[in-house]
């Protein structure tokens, strides 16, 4: 699971398929990162984390959808390169509408299936809560298992539970 | 802006080639004296006056526990660090009784040794998980129905908690955390005090070295150099020329040539406490538009500075800075040409923490908070000017840590 220059967006598509394929099977409509294991393996963009939110909607079908500063975005297009639905929340907005609305957008809650959403294992609390707050209705379940069938590697987890 | 967490991530080879390379750090930044005298770290009489402070919180916002990781907070409460992303190492501070650690057991000694302000240490083995012990120390407690969950506290920690607990209601302890935080004491004004203080000399050694042809990171090997002979860690971000225009610098690299703007950005910390300071200045003669907008941001800066008074909103504080930056035909809002984030945040044990000056926070000043005030000025394709200082409110205004640059070609007052 090295990183190296050379993998290519091509290698991060296979990725992201085969992370929808487990999504299927474990029932999950999306799964939300932060920067860090995941999002570097699914799609190769290594991001600081600090109190603005910067995350990947990854949906079971269709493309990801980005959610970070605007006075990053330019720094941000260098880095990414799988998916170019790019939506930026400037310093007065709230980015957790811009995820929200990312997963609606991605048919989370629109069919007949109970709306399921895999949360990274290391996400921040706060970008959950704001989450959660405009998206009541979903279930949201640890993403860990659905991830490790799709080939990332799980830093230490909090517990073995 | 502070670029720490950037260059953490990244686990960039930058702050280590300065150990690689020793010979070439100039004798002016070796020899500086270390300057970790009279430092006064915070004492537990003062973490016991925030426990009592996060109790009365908690019964005013009706939460019965608030649950920490390793971090900011933890280290605000008890002293106690513990390196974050491990198995979990929990703190639960309940409204009522005794703080209590969960605390695994195959770092049990170690944890014995780490963990301050409460001799209650529940120890979680791998058969039974931390949660069940989590859990049975609210239970202990009569923390009740509502437990707060610390801003940074991990997905899976939530999640492993509310399992353990379905009928539990887990909500943001932020009202609690930042209650507490956001309001410094004399003694952490005086320890942020400290840090600006070692910024600056840093900064000024390492500015008087600047010299044709060195690239970014010299000049950033240099400031980690400074801050080991002056006693502390820390370190920069370094930007030259057009690239001064992205708040965050550029991958590209970069080489001083004469006219190039020299923008440095970061800080130190003094028990735990963060600096946060931005000087740009022009490496040779600065042109006349080089000046104007230097002298343009100064009083978007100073601006901010007149306007932070307390009682006066958050947004206002923004708004005083942003009018200048406007006034002049740059942006609006946060378009560039023009500032294009917030003025300031907050600042403490983070380098950025709750709360912002930003659009829309209604937050009104009081005596205590501390703010970086930092109205960048990004002209993309030319160059960017950012003044950052850093200010506490006082019941009279605003005072800043640091003297504020006179000009352009004197970075420091």
């Amino acid at each position: 699971m090295q990183q190296t220059t050379e993998v290519t967006a091509a290698t991060y598509k296979d990725r992201i398929a085969r992370l929808q394929a487990a999504m299927k099977e474990f029932g999950l409509q999306a799964v939300v990162l932060e920067p860090g294991q995941a999002m570097l393996y699914l799609t190769g963009v290594r991001w600081g984390r600090s109190e603005r939110t910067f995350a990947v909607v990854l949906p079971a079908k269709g493309e990801p959808v980005w959610v970070l500063p605007g006075f990053e975005e330019a720094r941000a297009r260098e880095l990414i390169h799988v998916g170019d639905d790019i939506r930026i929340w400037q310093e007065d907005e709230s980015p957790y509408e811009r995820i929200a609305q990312g997963l609606k957008d991605r048919g989370v809650g629109a069919g007949a299936a109970p709306a399921r959403v895999g949360i990274d294992d290391g996400l921040r609390f706060f970008i959950f809560d704001g989450i959660r707050k405009l998206a009541p209705r979903v279930d949201y379940t640890s993403a860990a298992a659905v991830l490790k069938q799709a080939g990332v590697e799980a830093v230490q987890p909090p517990s073995r539970q | 802006m502070n670029r720490r967490m950037f260059l953490a991530a990244a686990a960039a080879g930058v702050t280590n080639l300065g150990a690689q390379r020793p010979s070439e750090i100039p004798d002016a930044i070796r020899n500086l004296r270390p300057m970790t005298a009279g430092v006064q770290p915070i004492t537990d009489e003062e973490r016991r006056a925030r426990l009592d402070k996060a109790r009365r919180l908690m019964r005013e916002h009706k939460i019965g526990a608030i649950v920490l990781e390793p971090g900011s907070s933890m280290f605000y409460y008890t002293g106690t660090r513990w390196p974050p992303g491990g198995r979990t190492f929990a703190l639960a501070i309940p409204a009522s009784g005794e703080p209590a650690w969960i605390v695994p057991e195959a770092d049990q000694q170690r944890a014995q040794q780490a963990v301050r302000m409460s001799a209650d240490i529940r120890t979680w083995t791998e058969s039974d998980g931390p949660y069940k012990r989590l859990v049975q120390v609210l239970k202990d407690r009569g923390a009740g129905s509502t437990i707060g969950i610390e801003e940074r506290v991990r997905f899976a920690v939530f999640d492993g908690l509310r399992k353990e607990s379905p009928a539990t209601g887990f909500v943001s302890a932020d009202p609690v955390t930042v209650g507490c935080r956001v309001i410094k004491s004399p003694a952490e004004i005086a320890l942020m005090q400290h840090a600006n203080d070692v910024t600056i000399a840093c900064y000024k050694a390492v500015f008087a070295t600047l010299r044709e042809g060195m690239t970014n990171r010299d000049v950033s090997e240099y400031i980690d150099a400074a801050y080991r002979a002056l006693g502390y860690q820390g370190n920069a971000l370094v930007i030259f020329g057009k690239y001064t225009a992205f708040p965050h610098g550029s991958v590209q690299p970069q080489q001083l040539r004469q006219g190039d703007m020299v923008l440095v950005d970061d800080g130190c910390n003094v028990e735990g406490y963060q600096s946060d300071i931005t000087r740009t200045t022009v490496f040779g003669k600065a042109t006349p538009r080089q000046t104007e907008i230097w002298n343009l941001e100064r009083k978007a800066q100073d601006a901010a500075l007149a306007a932070a008074k307390p009682g006066a909103t958050c947004e206002s504080v923004d708004a005083a800075a942003r009018k200048v930056i406007t006034d002049a035909g740059f942006g609006p809002g946060y378009k560039v040409p023009g500032l294009p984030h917030r003025t300031g945040h907050g600042i403490g044990l983070d380098g950025h923490e709750w709360t912002y000056l930003v659009r829309g926070n209604k937050t009104r000043l009081e005596p205590g908070m501390c703010f970086s005030d930092e109205p960048t000025i990004a002209i993309y394709g030319e160059f960017g000017v950012r003044l950052e200082d850093c200010m506490y409110i006082t019941e009279n205004g605003a005072r800043m840590f640091t003297r504020q640059s006179i000009a352009i070609d004197q970075p420091f007052g």
